[in-house]
């Protein structure tokens, strides 16, 4: 049995959602969230002064000192902004970890980076876009992060798209429960195999006909 | 291979963490525990690079647990700022500690797997 090739297209793309060109996207915007997160954090620690904001001046050190965002802090015990940081970090490294077939050999990974990106990215970006209404101030900076946690679940639901396909037909085809949980967890079978090799074959066909000559 | 770098110079600075957050003297407790859980965060780290131990890195979740226990539940008023300082580096240990130490390659058991079929 021959190995899937490492820039298999699975299905339904027609690029590897595991290229590194990609992730490597994710980390950068990532990276840029995690610094101005920081940048936040660090005012909400005192080890700075002020806030840039060229837009809504001194409203953002309002929302960052704000009772909600005191709330926030006294649960978790670190300012939230510090919170975010770490999410932010998260992306970036579960961006960086595995091969470009981790689609299928390391489904648990890119499920654990999509719940790192998906889920937490809407819950925040949800938060920041409100806290107008309920804090009565808006801060730009917490603005743009909110605007990387919508860009970043675009750039990574395809490779988590792709990995859940993967794992349901695998479930399907087996009807066990331990094969399902043996692929999750990256562990082969020939099941998990076949099923990788049809997502990745059927896809490569398609495009092989759409880039086709035609006559 | 790069997780567990990290994870070193994380334990770095959890070592050098009494003296940047200027500990007191008397607590012995917070001193022996940050040296211990460092030796033991780079202990765990270095040794994942020898194949056979290469999944001992998953034992500094323990260590995550703990720093992140010990930044909720100590009430230490002095140590407030060394208190988040742990919470921090717990769950960046957490998210680092679950990376496999071979992340860049394929997984041993699909590399097996495929050597295996060739036969």
């Amino acid at each position: 049995m021959e190995p899937i090739p490492i820039n298999a297209i699975p299905e339904p793309w027609k690029y590897n959602p595991s290229k590194w060109s990609q992730r490597l996207t994710i980390v950068l915007v990532a990276s840029i969230a995690t610094l101005i997160a920081i940048y936040m954090g660090l005012y909400q620690w005192r080890l700075i002064d002020t806030v840039w904001d060229p837009i809504f001046q001194d409203q953002s050190m309002k929302v960052l000192d704000s009772d909600v965002s005191h709330q926030i802090t006294s649960w978790i015990h670190i300012p939230d902004s510090i919170l975010g940081a770490l999410a932010y970090l998260g992306d970036v490294i579960f961006a960086l970890a595995g091969s470009t077939r981790r689609w299928y050999d390391r489904p648990w990974l890119v499920i654990l980076f999509g719940l790192d990106v998906i889920p937490l990215g809407i819950v925040s970006a949800t938060l920041i876009f409100l806290q107008g209404t309920v804090v009565g101030s808006w801060c730009f900076l917490c603005l743009v992060t909110g605007v990387i946690s919508l860009l970043l679940i675009l750039f990574a639901y395809d490779e988590v798209w792709s990995s859940c396909i993967f794992l349901r037909r695998v479930w399907k085809r087996s009807g066990q429960f331990s094969v399902f949980w043996n692929t999750f967890w990256g562990r082969p079978s020939l099941i998990a195999q076949e099923v990788a090799s049809e997502m990745a074959q059927k896809r490569n066909k398609k495009v092989n006909t759409n880039v086709g000559p035609r006559y | 291979m790069w997780a567990r770098v990290i994870e070193f110079m994380l334990a770095c600075w959890l070592a050098i963490s009494p003296f940047i957050f200027a500990y007191p003297d008397d607590a012995t407790l917070f001193w022996v525990s940050d040296f211990g859980c460092s030796v033991a965060i780079a202990f765990f780290a270095f040794i994942s690079f020898y194949d056979p131990l290469k999944k001992m890195h998953l034992c500094n979740l323990l260590a995550a647990f703990y720093l992140i226990a010990l930044g909720f539940c100590a009430k230490e008023s002095f140590l407030h700022y060394a208190l988040q300082n742990y919470i921090v580096l717990g769950i960046l240990l957490l998210m680092l500690a679950i990376i496999p130490t071979d992340a860049s390659q394929q997984p041993k058991p699909w590399r097996d797997f495929y050597q295996g079929t060739d036969h």
